[in-house]
């Protein structure tokens, strides 16, 4: 049973992980924490809902058109809402995230109604492997840690090794000093929440092939994801990660050992005590704003 | 003296007066009766809301063939989104503004459990709230008639179903961690506790929940050979799932909550094969006469809905209701309605037979059970899998 229950809380910890990556490459650049982000990923994952039941295209067609969608979705949000906000702080820019969350929730729930729907996706959930001892994974679990890891490697390559990756660190450290070197704040931003949506909807496909696709989808995993964030460090991409991880493996041994009754709150009391305790989170430096 | 009596005829003279204005009812007139109903329309509730459009169309159907004793049916439906604070203000809106008579259905036991005080003090006709709870019934309120079979009764006549008819000896009972859950849980320990017995493992889950692995192992650890739910049908599909990953088989029983067969084979991807589950009413491909004509009715009026059990049930939760009305005649003042409720006796619609009395105020005390079997059909040229119920029992109650 131990096992297992370590198995099944990597594999969920691995969608806890993509949530958390997505809230992070926002946070990297702004300071602003996205609440409107599961909302977006599940809007996101009905464009591809729509592609495939509807029109009947193909999985690659419907899920690079809905990448394709995220992308644009995130982008516009940015310019069209965030930027618009007068004399920002981050706090405002919050709420405007929250206001964007009950916007697009009631978007999904008028466009598609609240009946569960199915989620096609190519990979069974039931076809499982063997990992010795009676422990199993399934097919879909082993994609969905390949896209985690992948993509942290691809975003942590890309924020070291690129230009644009820099300008993004930049933006964040100083925006003022980022905008007087040249770089273009606006679009750095709006490329950020671009990024972002497209990974959040990574996670939203592969949360949605074992759940039921309705627009209360992301709601949950947004949460999770949050708490991972927190975890590992909201500024840390190799951080996110292993927050999520480190949290889907807790929260199953403490089902499967303490109480299952309890097992939702295991989340919160994770946010409740790193705050308390390291509030930068485990895996990131401490960041002291210069003054 | 004299002027005390003048004064004393002109006071009982104005009394009658007032009480001859009263037996005006308010929402009624000769040709019409005023019928509110509020159901969540959006929001994580929004899909047992087809019960108010349902029964939209059940009052269109009565109102083509000419009311009920010569009145149509004016429908006032409102979206709580399942927030019961948004339940007050409608009921509010709809009895003192809109002046309807009475209130059909609703959805949720916390939305109806918000409005019941002001439903109860102000004496206005509730009839067949779509929830399973036990407040409305007991203690019994002059105005309100209850529908819906009783949780706890349901999960006992499935429990005794497990344990007598298919020889389950360990019963695992995986429940949603609130009053609908609960009420499920307290039926079945009552009915193991008769034999007895105890169950194998009681697992709750919290309704944000969407992980449920280390769930499903308590229940395979507990070796239970049975297990029946009574949670939300998204639990319903991750559970389900999570089983067949871990090779855990058990026989799955469920509540009538879960008995949109067609929707839940499609949502577990067709694991929901074999389920045996609760109905309160007649299955969605039933030939019964009157299921037959509220078909008709759905595909005449309200083309676009889906013919689920949540939809249909809007026609079967007003049915007594309608009966009701049928009966008090032309006098619709509550007095009169309320003794006309009382006189119905195994009254049969399209759900199980409904009886009230003067300290009856349960209708239904029955369910059936059937159990999910996939059947294929040709959709546009091509074919495609879907689940479908097969009835094992007659109308089965607890004593």
């Amino acid at each position: 049973m131990l096992g297992q229950l370590i198995a099944s809380g990597i594999a969920i910890g691995a969608t806890y992980a993509l949530m958390a990556l997505a809230m992070v490459i926002i946070y990297k650049t702004s300071e602003v924490l996205n609440f409107a982000q599961g909302d977006m990923a599940m809007l996101s994952a009905f464009i591809a809902y729509m592609c495939l039941s509807t029109y009947g295209l193909g999985f690659a067609a419907s899920f690079t058109l809905a990448l394709a969608f995220a992308f644009a979705l995130g982008a516009f949000l940015e310019f069209a809402f965030l930027r618009r906000a007068k004399e920002p702080n981050v706090l405002g820019l919050i709420i405007i995230t929250l206001g964007l969350e009950m916007v697009l929730y009631g978007l999904a729930s008028w466009r598609w109604g609240s009946d569960q729907k199915d989620f096609p996706f190519p990979v069974s959930d039931f076809e499982v492997h063997q990992l010795g001892g009676g422990v199993v994974i399934s097919e879909l679990n082993l994609v969905t840690l390949g896209v985690a890891f992948s993509l942290m490697i691809l975003l942590f390559l890309f924020f070291r090794y690129t230009k644009v990756g820099v300008a993004m660190k930049a933006t964040q450290q100083n925006q003022q000093a980022a905008r007087l070197m040249g770089i273009r704040v606006g679009r750095i931003m709006m490329l950020t929440w671009g990024m972002s949506a497209v990974v959040g909807a990574c996670a939203a496909f592969l949360i949605a092939s074992t759940d039921t696709l309705d627009p209360n989808l992301m709601w949950t995993p947004q949460l999770k994801g949050f708490s991972a964030a927190v975890l590992g460090g909201m500024t840390s991409l190799v951080g996110a990660v292993l927050g999520g991880f480190i949290l889907g493996v807790v929260e199953n041994l403490f089902g499967g050992y303490v109480s299952v009754e309890f097992k939702a709150v295991v989340a919160f009391a994770v946010i409740v005590l790193i705050l308390c305790v390291k509030p930068s989170g485990l895996f990131a430096k401490h960041y002291v704003r210069k003054v | 003296m004299k002027k005390f009596m003048v004064l004393t005829v002109l006071v009982l003279a104005l009394a009658l007066a007032g009480v001859a204005g009263a037996a005006e009812v308010q929402g009624v007139t000769d040709t019409s009766i005023k019928i509110g109903q509020w159901g969540p329309q959006t929001g994580p509730a929004a899909l047992w809301g087809a019960v108010a459009r349902g029964t939209g169309v059940y009052f269109d159907l009565i109102n083509s063939e000419g009311g009920i004793n010569g009145r149509k049916i004016d429908y006032f439906l409102r979206d709580d989104g399942y927030n019961p604070n948004r339940t007050k203000a409608i009921a509010k809106e709809l009895w003192e503004q809109e002046k309807i008579w009475g209130f059909a259905c609703g959805v949720g036991t916390s939305p109806g459990m918000a409005v019941m005080p002001y439903i109860t003090q102000n004496n206005i006709p509730w009839v067949g709230m779509a929830t399973g709870s036990t407040h409305w019934a007991y203690p019994p309120k002059k105005t309100i008639f209850a529908v819906y079979p009783l949780y706890p009764d349901e999960a006992q006549i499935l429990t005794s179903y497990a344990i007598d008819t298919l020889g389950k000896k360990k019963i695992a009972f995986f429940y949603q961690n609130d009053d609908y859950g609960k009420g499920g849980l307290e039926g079945a320990v009552r009915e193991l506790k008769k034999r007895g017995m105890t169950l194998a493992a009681d697992v709750p889950v919290e309704v944000g929940e969407t992980d449920l692995a280390s769930h499903v192992l308590k229940m395979k650890k507990a070796g239970a050979d049975c297990v029946i739910m009574w949670v939300y049908p998204k639990h319903a599909a991750i559970v389900l799932g999570t089983a067949a990953k871990l090779g855990y088989k058990p026989q799955w029983m469920a509540c009538s909550t879960l008995s949109d067969v067609a929707l839940m084979f499609k949502i577990t991807k067709g694991l929901w094969n074999g389920m045996i589950f609760g109905n309160f009413a007649e299955l969605a491909d039933s030939k019964a006469p009157l299921m037959v004509k509220y078909r008709a009715a759905q595909k005449k009026f309200a083309p676009k809905e889906r013919w689920g059990v949540f939809f249909y049930a809007g026609f079967g939760f007003v049915e007594p209701m309608v009966e009701g009305i049928k009966r008090a005649g032309k006098d619709l003042s509550v007095d009169n309605f309320v003794k006309a409720m009382q006189s119905l006796k195994g009254f049969q619609g399209i759900m199980g037979p409904i009886t009230y009395g003067p300290e009856r105020r349960q209708g239904l005390k029955k369910i059936f059970l059937a159990k999910c079997v996939p059947a294929t059909a040709e959709v546009q040229g091509k074919k495609i899998t879907y689940g479908k119920g097969v009835r094992l029992s007659d109308w089965l109650g607890v004593d």
